[in-house]
């Protein structure tokens, strides 16, 4: 069984691919999703986190709480996690590093503040560790409800947005450094998109024992010092952020801007800013794109998956293989922009998720090239098993159809 | 030009954006009189403006940096900005709406953490950049464009407010008492903490229309006036007075919030070396 999942050819695109190669140095602990993320954060030079405790992101806060004095950065504890967003863009644009923490009911509260610093273009980091809902739902229950919200996090539409979502305790680690470095390059809000489950649970991580030698794979913070504070008509990245209280006469608000920041009422202004804010992300996509997958090459059916999901839905897809089903695995860690580019090939597509209701379905039924070969397989609070998912590869490679399961929703609108 | 105008605002941002007869450009220059008179540079004070009339005409007229939040989280961000530039004096200029209603939450919190901030209220008792709808500092019994048989609910004072939440500097003043409005705000401002300034102004063009039947500003001005002294220009009594001047003064008698913490980070980074 071993020897013919060797056989499969596996290929991970994201920066950490190497960096966990390059970084040998350190020590392994058994701890939580939560751990790591701090850590992540701290490694990247975090300098402030604000945010209000919610279950399951409050060991965050917890972490934060001890780690920060440690290294001379703010841990606020916010009236709420409108203000907890806003005193992180305040931070951030005083030159701060600056991140935020919540779940679903704390999310939805955010948008406020993801508004303004989205059209500031000030980088923040927030995570958001998906539980079952709407609203308080299950505390404790994994859901993945929130994927076209992370896309739509403020009103008003004309923006782009990056989300990222790790599937293990090591990852989250190296791909909260990876979200700071995005922030930071493309002067913006990046959303980590984590769940109940990679969260709270424990398993091997390994950290770096010195994070001043992650010098060479932290991008830090600059300070923009002149005009033009908001470029427009330019999709440039790798701008220095715009910092308040270094004298630059920065002004910085929620209207529409002109480049010094001043609020306009005028339709050139308005395009000028929206094909900043789009394009600097969608002329930029293969800087954002990560993946996971597996046997892609031979495959007559991919599960894609992304997060916990995407554990079991691995693991279900090596055992179809050993059931002699030609399956293949698509794992998104880059959520937004969505990857269109991977759903290119005409196949049978399984998306497994944890929402009844049908969201990264959608949007590989929009990407691919047959609607009809693209099957929904919802769960909700608790994650795929491996059998359940091998019933469906099974059935979508012979029969091109979902069989009916306990507790799986199959329909999409 | 006006010569604080000149120092301080920038080209083209003077006259004030305001209506004709409204009082938020003189307050702004009232402010600017006491920055002068604390001798403060342009790059000493990181100005913040709120959401509303008060908001959209001061925003980027200071000659400095300049932020205007979204809707009542101005003292928010900058509670995240203290930490990030401590040495800074952060002023807020925001309404009623701001402070008293949408962001009072937000300004009870940044008052109980002593937050370094002067946050300068100007309100003209309503919802004005919208049309004239009541807010929570419109008078009882007042008619607005969304309160036309009368405001019913109770008002309520924020200097009440932010001093139950432990500000340091709390004073209340009205757009008809330039020289103790100065006095006011040079105080506040050399409080290193939660510092607010309660200033209120008539709206011209709808709070007179609805609520006093005239959009003459002497009208607007006479009835803030007569309010103030409470007593009206025929020798009776208002219906209600504000009691103006400084509400309570403990001025630099607590540590500022993000020295509470740096003070924290020394205690816990000193015992770590010692440990280790």
């Amino acid at each position: 069984m071993a020897s013919d999942e060797k056989t499969l050819p596996e290929e991970l695109v994201a920066p950490w691919a190497e960096w966990q190669v390059n970084y040998s140095d350190g020590k392994r602990l058994l701890e939580a999703g939560t751990y790591a993320l701090t850590e992540g954060a701290i490694a990247a030079g975090l300098g402030v986190f604000a945010g209000y405790p919610i279950t399951p992101a409050t060991d965050i806060a917890e972490f934060m709480s001890k780690r920060l004095p440690q290294i001379d950065g703010y841990y606020l504890q916010a009236e709420d996690e409108l203000a907890g967003m806003h005193m992180c863009a305040g931070a951030s644009l005083g030159g701060q590093k600056a991140m935020t923490a919540t779940s679903g009911p704390g999310y939805t509260l955010m948008h406020d503040a993801y508004g303004w610093a989205i059209v500031n273009e000030i980088p923040v980091v927030v995570v958001d560790a998906m539980r079952v809902g709407p609203v308080s739902g299950i505390t404790g229950a994994p859901g993945q409800g929130e994927f076209y919200v992370s896309r739509y996090c403020s009103h008003g539409g004309n923006i782009e947005t990056i989300v990222l979502s790790p599937n293990s305790v090591q990852e989250t680690f190296w791909l909260t450094i990876d979200a700071f470095n995005l922030a930071e390059r493309f002067r913006t809000v990046v959303t980590i998109l984590t769940d109940q489950v990679v969260a709270d649970m424990s398993e091997d991580l390994f950290l770096p024992s010195n994070y001043n030698e992650l010098s060479e794979i932290v991008v830090p913070r600059r300070h923009n010092m002149e005009m033009p504070f908001f470029p427009a008509n330019s999709s440039e990245i790798d701008l220095a952020p715009n910092v308040i209280g270094e004298g630059t006469g920065v002004c910085v608000s929620p209207y529409t801007h002109t480049e010094e920041g001043y609020d306009i009422e005028n339709m050139e202004a308005q395009w000028a800013q929206t094909f900043r804010l789009i394009n600097k992300i969608r002329h930029h996509k293969e800087e954002i794109l990560r993946y996971e997958a597996v046997g892609l090459e031979d495959a007559e059916v991919v599960a894609v998956a992304y997060g916990a999901t995407a554990r079991t839905v691995k693991t279900a897809v090596l055992e179809a293989r050993n059931q002699g089903i030609k399956a293949g695995f698509l794992r998104l860690i880059s959520l937004w922009p969505f990857p269109d580019e991977l759903f290119e090939q005409d196949l049978n597509y399984l998306v497994c998720e944890l929402n009844y209701d049908g969201q990264l379905v959608r949007e590989v039924m929009r990407a691919a090239p047959n609607r009809e070969s693209v099957h929904f397989m919802g769960k909700s609070g608790e994650l795929h098993t491996v059998a359940e998912v091998c019933t469906a590869l099974d059935s979508v490679a012979k029969h091109q159809r979902m069989p009916e399961q306990a507790y799986i929703w199959t329909e999409v609108s | 030009m006006n010569k604080l105008a000149d120092k301080y605002l920038r080209e083209g941002m003077v006259p004030t954006k305001a209506c004709q007869g409204c009082a938020i450009g003189a307050i702004e220059m009232w402010l600017l009189q006491a920055i002068d008179e604390l001798g403060l540079k342009k790059e000493d004070v990181i100005f913040g403006a709120g959401i509303g009339c008060v908001g959209r005409m001061t925003f980027a007229t200071w000659g400095g940096d300049n932020f205007g939040a979204t809707h009542g989280r101005a003292m928010a961000v900058a509670t995240g900005l203290k930490m990030a530039q401590p040495d800074k004096k952060i002023l807020l200029v925001v309404g009623d709406g701001d402070a008293a209603s949408i962001g009072t939450s937000h300004l009870i919190h940044a008052a109980r953490r002593n937050v370094g901030m002067t946050v300068i209220c100007e309100d003209n008792m309503g919802y004005e950049s919208t049309g004239g709808q009541f807010s929570p500092t419109t008078p009882n019994g007042y008619v607005t464009n969304s309160s036309p048989y009368g405001m019913v609910e109770q008002s309520f004072d924020p200097c009440d407010v932010v001093i139950a939440a432990g500000a340091t500097f709390v004073a209340e003043t009205t757009s008809v008492q330039w020289r103790q409005t100065v006095k006011i705000v040079k105080k506040a401002m050399q409080n290193d903490g939660f510092s607010f300034v309660h200033i209120r102004f008539p709206c011209i063009e709808n709070f007179g229309a609805q609520a006093l039947g005239s959009r003459d500003p002497i009208v607007g001005m006479d009835w803030i006036y007569d309010h103030t002294k409470g007593k009206t220009k025929d020798g009776n009594d208002t219906e209600f007075a504000w009691e103006t001047g400084i509400k309570h003064d403990a001025s630099n008698s607590r540590p500022e919030y993000s020295k509470m913490l740096r003070d924290v980070n020394a205690r816990v980074r000193s015992d770590m070396a010692a440990s280790s």
